[in-house]
């Protein structure tokens, strides 16, 4: 479906992307996961075929993503960070310029217009001027203006930001939805959640390189544990629990003690040391790793802190 | 105290930074100061206009009072002499008034001074001389009026009085002539008053009587009045219009054009620059990543500002026909052509200023200055003839000069398409450069990154 073969991009003395490899599978969920800054914008808008790169290719069904190449870009949606709309026309009169942008036109752009609507939920709100709307039904908005032509690949350039909890979950269900459908979707965040709550695959961005790409238990065979149990100071008391290090690695903070698991360890052996010790089972929480650890692995830095 | 202070301090670091608004609030007023100065005479020894181009055509045989005339209007800085024209190929002919009105015709020349074949006639004692002139703009011409019969008045009697003495001398004889001077005198004085001796002594010497009237302060002021019956009976200036002699409401018809050009600069610019919105927006992201050119945006910006400006043009200037009676219907399309030219040229003034500003503040502002300073310059609110010849030469450069001048070429001189295509051909030319340096500078700058 899309390829890159070793993209790179600067931008003067800064290399925003760095001999990027990647490919997607039609149906594919695919998730960017990266801080701001680490290049995720500048894929999309090579994807979208907003920008050239400096050196590589980007192809899409086979073909050469390039500036002059309109027609393929009939095969993709973007969806831009901004709630790009005309923000003094209606949700109707957004739709159809660019549903007419797109060469849609007479019966076919009204239907599609009514789909897109209603999958918008805003159907009620047809009239109403975009600016009148909340933040959640912009974005709805935002997504499905770039639906309206059927898209075989869909790139959102993190379509949540500024986004209420509530409006988030029905963006995500939309996208999930549409993905069920056979849509190709390319989602870039720097939510861990969202990139595991969504993506089939994810590939970890950071200053211009992909650092790691696969699926979610692909990525976190990186790290060098996989589960880790947390025993309360309430639970374990002052003392250190005696014999735990045959488990794993130990290390004691202020209100807890932390156990990484050794690979291979069986966790009923783990919990029926921890029963013989008198540690209660509510003071025991496992914790499966997640893609902050990873980023901290590959990094030496949190997701949130770069 | 220091709370204030504090706050202080953050609107002066805030206003140095915004390089918008220290140019509005310096060099913006520096320069309108520095052009109404110019026009006011304030820096120049003497206001007033400059180099005004104006013809003199003797049609009779030469005369020694329209040589006068003409050597003292050379004197007048006011006044660009023209007695002869250079064709292409460099030759130079006198100038007939026959070809005077053909130059009118082609808003070439708005004044010229005929001396008629019988400007100074055998029979009669005195000087005809006819003013053409083209007052489409209603404060030039009065100035103009002004100096010229201040220059003739003071210029032509006395030439006039010695030509006629040695044509007497010549004709009658001394004797007889003197004679004749001495009853002239002692006719002069006994209709306008003053001492025949007195007077007959200044006629004989070429000299306009001075010593008629009474002495005195009261005799001062009786001599200046008499004096001046006394010209206006031997000079007499016809004054012909040679254009807008159909216009109903002249001083609107002469304003209306300044007025809506510069409001047309001030929305095309704002819908020019509405570009930096849609790019804020993101905008251009969704639009580029469509089957969508920069291109295709830049035109549709560009013909939108062109329509804005036609319509905005035609219902001010429909306005002026409804409130001031304007003739705008009889001559209505080539007033279109005019609007669209207009329009064009100041779109891609307004496409120019997004190409070039970096935020839509920086447009703003630029677009006031130049806005401002363009009107100014190029005639929208008074007569160029006004300013120094440097901004004369400067406001051939501007679009609101070769507007303005289409406009009137409608409005007031009732031209035809062929006659304006001219001044819209300039405007597109304009346009045209304007256009190339803004494609170029859009493609360099970050407009649509």
């Amino acid at each position: 479906m899309l390829s890159l073969e070793s993209v790179t991009k600067r931008y003067g003395s800064l290399t925003a992307l760095s001999a990027v490899s990647l490919t997607l599978r039609r149906g594919e969920f695919f998730g960017l996961l990266g801080p701001n800054g680490a290049g995720k914008s500048t894929l999309m808008s090579l994807v979208a075929g907003l920008k050239q790169p400096d050196s590589g290719r980007v192809l899409l069904e086979g073909e050469p993503l390039v500036l002059s190449r309109l027609d393929l870009r009939q095969k993709l949606g973007f969806v831009p960070q901004t709630i790009a709309l005309y923000e003094d026309l209606s949700a109707e009169e957004n739709l159809r310029i660019f549903g007419r942008l797109y060469g849609l036109s007479g019966a076919r752009l009204k239907e599609r217009i009514q789909q897109c609507l209603t999958a918008a939920q805003l159907v009620d709100r047809r009239r109403d001027l975009v600016k009148r709307f909340s933040g959640g039904m912009q974005r709805r908005l935002n997504i499905v203006a770039a639906l309206l032509h059927e898209p075989s690949l869909l790139l959102c350039d993190e379509p949540t930001v500024g986004v209420d909890p509530q409006s988030r979950n029905a963006i995500f269900e939309f996208l999930q939805q549409l993905n069920r459908q056979g849509l190709t979707v390319v989602y870039s965040t720097h939510y861990m959640e969202e990139a595991t709550k969504l993506c089939s695959r994810i590939g970890i961005i950071d200053h211009g390189k992909l650092l790691a790409l696969g699926t979610l238990d692909e990525l976190l065979t990186h790290l060098p544990s996989t589960e880790t149990l947390r025993i309360t100071s309430s639970g374990a008391g002052s003392g250190r629990i005696a014999g735990l290090e045959s488990f794993g690695s130990v290390s004691v903070t202020a209100d807890a003690t932390v156990l990484a698991l050794a690979p291979a360890t069986r966790l009923s052996s783990v919990f029926a040391h921890l029963e013989e010790a008198g540690i209660p089972a509510s003071a025991v929480q496992l914790a499966r790793p997640d893609l902050e650890d990873l980023f901290l692995h590959l990094t030496g830095k949190s997701l949130r802190d770069a | 105290m220091s709370t204030v202070l504090v706050l202080l301090r953050k609107d002066i670091v805030g206003f140095l930074r915004d390089r918008t608004a220290v140019s509005l609030t310096f060099l913006v007023p520096a320069v309108l100061i520095y052009i109404f100065g110019q026009v006011f005479g304030v820096e120049r020894s003497s206001s007033g206009p400059v180099g005004i181009p104006l013809a003199v055509v003797v049609q009779g045989p030469a005369s020694a009072a329209a040589d006068a005339i003409t050597a003292s209007l050379r004197q007048e800085k006011a006044f660009r002499v023209m007695t002869t024209e250079k064709d292409a190929q460099g030759v130079e002919t006198v100038l007939t008034e026959d070809r005077v009105r053909v130059l009118f015709r082609e808003n070439k020349l708005r004044y010229a001074l005929v001396f008629p074949a019988d400007a100074q006639s055998d029979t009669s004692f005195g000087l005809k001389v006819r003013f053409l002139n083209n007052p489409r703009n209603d404060i030039e011409t009065q100035m103009v009026t002004g100096l010229l019969q201040k220059t003739i008045f003071t210029a032509a009697p006395a030439a006039l009085l010695d030509s006629l003495r040695k044509r007497a001398v010549s004709f009658a004889g001394p004797a007889r002539t003197e004679a004749f001077y001495r009853r002239l005198a002692e006719n002069v004085a006994a209709n306008f008053g003053g001492d025949a001796g007195q007077i007959y002594d200044d006629l004989m010497s070429g000299r306009l009587p001075s010593g008629t009237g009474s002495s005195g302060a009261q005799g001062a002021a009786t001599s200046s009045s008499t004096a001046e019956n006394f010209l206006d009976r031997i000079l007499k200036i016809e004054s012909e219009q040679l254009s807008g002699q159909k216009v109903k409401n002249a001083a609107a018809t002469r304003s209306v054009g300044g007025w809506a050009i510069m409001f047309l600069l001030f929305s095309v610019s704002g819908a020019a620059t509405s570009l930096f919105d849609e790019k804020k927006a993101g905008l251009f992201l969704r639009l580029l990543a469509a089957p969508v050119r920069r291109s295709h945006i830049l035109w549709s910006k560009y013909l939108f500002g062109m329509l804005l400006g036609l319509v905005q043009l035609t219902s001010l200037f429909f306005a002026g026909r409804i409130l001031f009676g304007i003739d705008v219907t009889s001559n209505f399309g080539n007033l279109l052509v005019i609007c669209l030219a207009t329009s064009t040229a100041c779109t891609a003034f307004g496409m120019l200023l997004a190409s070039i500003a970096k935020s839509p503040a920086a447009a703003s502002g630029l677009a006031t200055f130049l806005i401002l300073t363009m009107s100014a310059v190029g005639g929208a609110w008074f007569p160029t003839s006004f300013m120094p010849d440097f901004i004369q030469v400067l406001s051939k450069f501007t679009l609101v000069y070769w507007s303005m001048e289409g406009f009137l070429q409608v409005l007031w001189a009732d031209c035809t398409l062929v006659e304006l295509l001219p001044y819209a051909g300039v405007l597109l030319a304009i346009a045209a450069v304007v256009n190339t340096i803004s494609i170029w500078r859009f493609n360099r700058g970050s407009l649509f990154e």
